[in-house]
């Protein structure tokens, strides 16, 4: 049926496979087929197969919502805001920013007055605003501090590419180390929560940047891959 | 259990998980959760462990979207299997042997009958399975079922079907290979 599983013919491998799916393997005979498992693809074949081929006995089994503190604990774990419903409203959809964010810094920061404008209340401090750039001086983002400085709103100016990677804003005070905002995305408009430790560092003339981390996101907590991004934000 | 549009709406979340965001996962949380836990909740049969793994399954999911492949998987197939080997793996580790309940063998340990509904989108795999497994043995069929379900060892299986571990191993295999034969036809 598939050329890759041809390559393994005898039963007792087969049957490995198949038993290690089964989960009737000891403990020991489970560690042995996960190592195997690592190595030898004609054997992931066997396993992927089986998988797939007995995982609908799992039709069976019952449904049981699990406690919210399941979903807390994992947002906590990857420190996502806890509880942020997915929406679509008019802030967050990405033709109504690409229909001003052309690719000119000029319009995108016409964006962000609409941007600003239509952001309720009115501010008790000036709204700041930044372009980021890359080294051609093409905008990749544009970041909007809201009224009263504890969020911001991150729009992609341009088209990035979307992949396995993730984009992370960090924060550059004048003469300090970079402190991360959270990841941005390359498709879609994203409103950041600003730590409250850093929302008085939000002042005119600080620095923003975003580089290329992998993955979830920089590992050791400084940016570690390029930044594709950066500038200053400044008074509206 | 899943249907095409459900499917296609998983798959994408999948992919944007892949790609680091973070919504997507919860998407597929809400989307897949309560069966994962029901999952975990068979095998380990303890809410708070099955909690601790729900928690590694989704932590899983989050670093190792990027390798599920909907070519070759389907994802809620793909999402099970995680959760299986995770709570399986829970269990070996705790391994301070379990109380067996006996099963009698030749009794189906089905759960209740599968909503209509639920019958219609039954994608054509789990036919095909039903269908092999209809041709072993009703002892072969209940000891491979329990064994998916629960998590059972070979020896504990044999416990529970109150028959040597000799003759469990030589029913499960001798099962898992005529259902090989059958699937592939």
């Amino acid at each position: 049926m598939s050329d890759e599983r041809t390559l393994m013919q005898s039963e007792g491998d087969r049957l490995a496979a198949a038993e290690y799916v089964l989960g009737v393997l000891g403990a020991a005979d489970r560690r042995q087929a996960q190592q195997r498992l690592l190595h030898d693809q004609a054997f992931a074949a066997e396993v992927a197969f089986w998988e797939e081929r007995l995982g609908s006995l799992a039709e069976a089994v019952a449904p049981v919502e699990p406690p919210e503190r399941a979903w807390r604990r994992i947002a906590k774990a990857l420190r996502l805001p806890e509880d942020r419903p997915p929406r679509e409203s008019l802030w967050q959809s990405l033709n109504f920013w690409r229909s001003f964010a052309i690719g000119s810094a000029a319009l995108a920061v016409l964006s962000l007055g609409a941007l600003t404008f239509i952001e309720i209340s009115p501010p008790p401090r000036a709204p700041l605003l930044a372009t980021l750039d890359a080294s051609s001086g093409q905008p990749n983002f544009v970041a909007a501090v809201g009224a009263g400085g504890t969020s911001m709103l991150v729009v992609p100016a341009a088209l990035l590419a979307a992949d396995q990677r993730a984009y992370e804003l960090w924060l550059i005070p004048s003469g300090d180390k970079p402190h991360s905002l959270g990841l941005v995305e390359p498709g879609r408009p994203v409103r950041i929560d600003v730590p409250p430790d850093l929302t008085a560092r939000l002042t005119a003339d600080t620095a923003l940047a975003v580089s290329i981390e992998p993955p979830g996101g920089s590992p050791t907590g400084q940016p570690t891959g390029p930044v594709i991004a950066s500038g200053k934000l400044l008074n509206l | 259990m899943e249907g095409d549009a459900e499917r296609s709406q998983l798959v994408a979340a999948l992919a944007r998980v892949a790609g680091g965001d973070r919504s997507a996962l919860q998407i597929v949380y809400q989307d897949t959760s309560a069966k994962l836990f029901g999952v975990c909740l068979r095998i380990l049969n303890n809410r708070s462990e099955a909690e601790d793994v729900l928690q590694e399954v989704y932590l899983t999911v989050w670093r190792k979207a990027a390798s599920f492949d909907q070519a070759r998987a389907s994802p809620i197939t793909w999402l099970v299997a995680i959760a299986r080997n995770r709570s399986i793996d829970r269990l070996r580790a705790a391994s301070g042997g379990r109380r067996m309940e006996p099963i009698e063998a030749a009794v189906e340990v089905r759960d209740p009958a599968p909503a209509a509904v639920e019958l219609v989108e039954a994608s054509q795999q789990a036919g095909r399975l039903d269908l092999c497994l209809e041709q072993l043995e009703a002892k072969q069929s209940t000891a491979i079922r329990s064994a998916f379900l629960e998590g059972n060892t070979y020896e504990e299986l044999a416990e529970r079907m109150k028959v040597p571990l000799g003759t469990m191993k030589s029913w499960i295999r001798r099962g898992l290979l005529k259902l090989r034969d059958c699937l592939e036809r």
